[in-house]
């Protein structure tokens, strides 16, 4: 209790000093308002025993979500296959999905989704539909007039890329809802050394918050140490580092470049002496970047308790789906390594561990491509799908509105490359993950500023995925 | 203390001797010229104990020190000597006057090498791979470490981070592609931006990387369209970026204070029919087949090194409309359509201050002033004869710049920048004597670099830089408003990983080693002898490191955390153990200051 009021008192203090630094409004008034929110937080939800974690996967590059998820009866197939010309997937190639939720409408999934195919069908995973970075609601009128305001840099990476970051599309902030999240929730982890937000990809936007910064894993090695001789040179130099690092430094950059080594030398040790005490797991991951940072992260939510964590949020960034081209051959090699290694993950999460319940993984990405082909690929579009994976899941359905998929003026979403509209904002579906992670509903548009352009708070879950 | 504070005078008389009299210093405040920011008390880091000491005598020769690290990667004793004693503009005239080593032909050499060595050992030359990425990193550090030409490769490293292609795509597999492609850099950086832009445009690695190789004009009725990943990036990151700029490189606004988006989606649309047709321009030397280049050949079977050719009925011969009104007429050949927009984009008046901003941050600072920024895009755009995308005029307008080169703000907390990884590891390399066995090779095989730090040429993730621009991190960087692009790379683990390639670069002096196994074993270690040598005079070691590592910028508070653990390693007796704590101590010096915040802050 002593140690979470200390940590208040300093959370005023830099929440503050964070606002007067900050360059817009919005910010600053986030800032003070997730202030407030924190209190509401610690008062209602704090000493509870139970263990979350959220792994979020960023398929970076912009994935063709209209080739992962695909309509299968005639109709809205041939139509699919006219459109995506040379880019279509062969009907009898798709893995059929049985689905409670769309009378009328049958659905399939990419061919290399063989286990993401299982797990929906058995429940625990769930797709929503043309999804996408928007500040409120919008139709073709007023994407062509830009009458209402869009996300800045409409189709582009860094930009894009950013907003699912971010939830904030209207502006560039150097904060993200994975961060804000940690912001408010840190004071439940026992362990306040050690951040939250656990990284597989470096320094990202995402886990970025006013007060929280990323801790960055290896993916093989988990953290890494300092060298040094184990004798009387070494404990000279360890002091000399020490000292470096635990005084404070006017300069910015220096301060910021110490801290970061400081954050790595205090996390190290726990996170070094955590995973050795691991007994392996019965499951064995594929050799692949991606199944070893998977891998890593379910050693982590393992050692939850040796680490002092009650709530975890992971990110992996898992590239090269900016498929101009080469598109079909690149898709299936890396949704085989995805698939395989959400199997394995899933398999250790649900079965070894015991935490379906507890663990829900989804995907990111900048934007789907273009319905259209460029040749042998696809360009960047808009609206996309996503899935979400785990215990908690309302699985075995599809949510927002799966898109009909010809071009023209017959498709009031298609905007013309064969690009389109998305009709549900990525922000309800992040205000859902952070509800089911610990958010109030009250503080919600504190993270996601736009959210009640698409949501009221209090009238339930913001799309209903998860059970909450 | 006496004897030492004679030593350092004598030193520090020998140094001066070498210097014009124009360099000549006064003690105190009020002093004009280079010394002041060395011995005003105001500044911290500076103050009576360096006077004392004498470190702070030696203004001249720590800003030219600083200036060569901002040029090219720092340097040892006599590179420095050399600055000062040339002047900084003559100096760089020098740099630009030096020729320019191709770094295929290193990729050549290093391959004939190889397979010398192999035949010499009884091995199959048919049994080993590349050139790939690997080779393409032992001559770019060849080139890096045997020609002086340092301006130069600092200038095409910076490019190679706005122009980006990557090892992180079948590039990997194209070593001696990838040098042709670097070699385009390295031959412009003191070239025209715009005859660079159209050397990329039509390089089959980038063509490759921005999928505009084999882009064929739409078939409408099959809903298939140009390719718009070239037209796009080309756009925003090589030449104009997302929004319009006035000429200092803030961003103009609307009448409600918005940002104006520089174009659409329509006009990336537009673009991207200009890079149709674009194929092959020869076939792989050696390859059987195809018997001669045509469109839509795989890039497997391309030349990397020839310029990508024009087939012209793969090219859309449409009318298409550029930005702000320019239109490119029907029936055009290819080339034509490129070279012109090419032109169009360059003629944009935002491409001055969008490349001053990014040479002046890889070069200089992060947040260079509007005022900075200004001064170097009228440059670009203008070099003093009508000329504008003049490299040579840019460069040095930015390092000559008075914000780049002003003695009296240069330690406030909006100056200066991380330097990134790779550039510090250059740095010791490069300031430091290495012991090199085998006929002198430098083959680095970088990855540790690239794998460990993020950081090492044409090894980004993406196309968008190792860094972004406008990277701010949380904390005390965002509270002031401040961009630090270099910390994006800078995490747990890439932090660490630094701090122990520092230790294996002293404690174990291993500088780099290649892949190459016993044939062709090389392995560059640094000398320590002279840092050993002096290793008994503390303060003569710190000021010594001071001079070619931090410029004499190592604070009091830094310099009294060396001090106390310096002076620890130490033990009386004779024989081998002067030669372990001399070992020790110098080693621990060097690593000390390397991983301070004095040294990875370049102020």
């Amino acid at each position: 209790m002593a140690l979470h009021s200390i940590n208040r008192r300093k959370f005023i203090q830099q929440a503050g000093c964070a606002a007067m630094g900050s360059t817009t409004l919005l910010s600053t008034l986030l800032n003070l308002k997730t202030l407030g929110a924190a209190s509401v937080f610690n008062s209602t939800v704090s000493g509870g025993n139970d263990y979350k974690a959220l792994v979020c996967i960023l398929l970076s590059g912009g994935a063709d979500a209209f080739n992962m998820l695909v309509p299968t009866d005639q109709n809205e197939y041939n139509t699919y296959a006219q459109t995506r010309s040379n880019m279509a997937l062969g009907r009898n190639a798709l893995r059929d999905l049985n689905t409670l939720n769309t009378s009328g409408r049958s659905f399939g999934v990419h061919p290399a989704m063989l286990y993401m195919q299982n797990l929906f069908n058995s429940g625990e995973l769930a797709f929503i539909s043309n999804i996408g970075t928007l500040i409120r609601p919008v139709n073709k009128q007023e994407v062509y007039s830009q009458s209402v305001p869009l996300p800045l840099g409409l189709f582009s990476h860094s930009d894009q890329v950013m907003h699912w970051q971010t939830a904030v599309p209207q502006e560039r902030v150097a904060t993200g809802w994975g961060g804000k999240i940690a912001d408010m929730l840190r004071d439940v982890n026992e362990n306040q050394q050690l951040s939250m937000n656990l990284s597989l990809a470096g320094t990202n936007l995402f886990q970025m918050g006013n007060r929280t910064v990323e801790y960055t894993l290896h993916r093989e090695n988990g953290s890494v140490g300092i060298l040094r001789n184990q004798d009387w040179v070494g404990d000279l130099q360890s002091a000399a580092i020490n000292n470096m690092l635990d005084k404070t430094y006017a300069d910015p950059f220096k301060q910021s470049y110490k801290e970061t080594i400081r954050i790595g030398r205090d996390g190290q040790q726990q996170i070094q002496s955590a995973l050795e005490s691991l007994s392996p797991f019965q499951t064995s991951f594929s050799d692949t970047d991606l199944s070893q940072s998977l891998h890593m992260i379910a050693k982590m939510i393992a050692s939850r308790e040796a680490l002092g964590m009650k709530r975890q949020i992971f990110f992996v960034d898992f590239g090269g789906w900016d498929t101009h081209d080469e598109l079909l051959m690149t898709q299936e090699d890396l949704l085989l390594q995805l698939d395989n290694a959400i199997h394995e993950f899933y398999s250790v999460i649900k079965e070894e561990l015991g935490l379906a319940n507890q663990v829900t993984m989804f995907n990111i990405s900048e934007f789907s491509r273009t319905l259209t082909s460029n040749g042998n690929g696809t360009d960047h579009a808009w609206g996309s799908n996503v899935f979400v994976l785990g215990g908690a899941v309302n699985g075995q359905r599809m949510y927002g509105d799966y898109p009909l998929l010809n071009l023209g003026n017959s498709n009031p979403l298609e905007i013309g490359g064969g690009i389109l509209i998305p009709t549900t904002s990525a922000d309800s579906y992040f205000a859902e993950i952070a509800l089911w992670f610990g958010v109030p509903e009250s503080d919600l548009s504190l993270i996601f500023p736009n959210l009640t352009q698409f949501y009221s708070p209090g009238s339930g879950n913001p799309i209903g995925f998860l059970r909450i | 203390m006496v004897i030492r504070f004679k030593t350092l005078l004598f030193f520090f008389l020998w140094i001066t001797s070498v210097r014009s009299q124009s360099d000549t210093i006064t003690i105190g405040a009020g002093s004009p010229g280079p010394i002041t920011w060395m011995a005003s008390s105001h500044v911290e880091g500076s103050g009576p104990e360096k006077m004392l000491n004498g470190n702070g005598l030696d203004g001249p020769f720590m800003a030219a020190s600083r200036f060569l690290a901002q040029a090219g990667f720092g340097g040892k004793k006599e590179d420095i000597e050399k600055v000062l004693s040339m002047g900084l503009e003559s100096w760089i005239d020098h740099q630009f006057s030096l020729p320019n080593e191709h770094l295929t032909d290193i990729v050549d050499e290093i391959m004939t090498d190889i397979f010398e060595a192999r035949t010499r050992a009884g091995l199959d030359n048919g049994e080993y791979y590349g050139p790939w990425a690997v080779h393409f990193h032992y001559a770019w550090w060849t080139r890096l470490m045997r020609n002086e030409d340092v301006l130069r490769i600092k200038v095409a490293q910076a490019l190679s981070e706005i122009l980006v292609v990557s090892f992180n795509s079948d590039i990997a597999a194209w070593g001696k592609g990838a040098a042709s492609y670097y070699d385009v850099l390295l031959r412009h950086a003191f070239g025209n931006y715009n005859d660079m832009l159209k050397e990329v445009a039509v390089h089959p690695v980038m063509g490759y990387y921005l999928s505009h190789y084999n882009n064929p004009k739409a078939i409408p009725e099959q809903n298939i369209f140009p390719d718009e990943n070239f037209a796009r990036e080309v756009m925003q990151l090589f030449t104009i970026g997302l929004y319009e700029l006035n000429p200092d490189g803030t961003r103009k606004k609307d009448t409600s204070g918005n940002d104006i988006p520089s174009y659409n989606i329509d006009d990336i649309k537009e673009l991207a029919r200009v890079f149709t047709g674009l194929g092959m321009g020869a076939v792989e030397k050696g390859m059987v087949w195809p018997p001669e280049p045509r469109f839509g050949l795989n890039i497997y079977f391309a030349d990397k090194l020839r310029p990508m050719a024009m087939y012209e009925d793969f090219h859309d011969t449409d009318e298409k409309k550029l930005l702000n009104g320019i239109v490119l007429p029907p029936g055009q050949k290819g080339m034509d359509d490129i070279h012109q927009t090419i032109d169009h984009l360059f003629q944009h008046p935002n491409i001055g201050p969008f490349i001053a901003l990014r040479l002046i941050q890889r070069l200089v600072k992060s947040n260079p002033t509007p005022a900075y920024v200004g001064r170097v895009a009228a440059v670009f755009n203008n070099n003093g004869q009508g000329i504008k995308g003049d490299l040579k005029a840019v460069v040095k307008a930015i390092l000559l710049d008075k914000e780049a080169r002003s003695n009296e703000d240069f330690l406030s907390p909006d100056n200066g920048q991380v330097r990134p990884p790779l550039y510090r590891l250059i740095h010791l390399f490069k300031s430091m004597t290495l012991d090199l066995p085998y006929e002198g090779r430098y083959w680095n095989n970088g990855f540790d670099i690239l794998d460990g730090m993020g950081h090492h040429p044409l090894g980004s993730p993406t196309v968008f830089n190792f860094y972004p621009t406008d990277f701010q991190p949380s904390g005390p960087l965002a509270a002031e408003g401040l961009v630090s692009p270099e910390l994006k790379i800078h995490n747990t683990s890439t932090a660490i990983n630094y701090i122990n390639k520092m230790y294996a670069s002293t404690a174990w002096n291993s500088a780099w080693w290649s892949w190459e196994g016993e044939q062709v074993d090389q392995a560059v270690e640094i000398n320590y002898d002279y840092y050993m040598e002096i290793s008994h005079d503390l303060e003569f070691l710190i000021n010594e490191l001071d001079k070619l590592l931090t410029h004499g910028q190592l604070t009091d508070d830094t310099r009294r955390i060396l001090r106390e653990n310096l002076i620890q390693i130490y033990w009386p007796s004779e024989g081998l153990n002067q030669y372990w704590w001399r070992y020790s101590r110098a080693r621990m010096a060097v690593y000390l200051i390397m991983i301070s915040p004095d040294y990875v802050v370049f102020k």
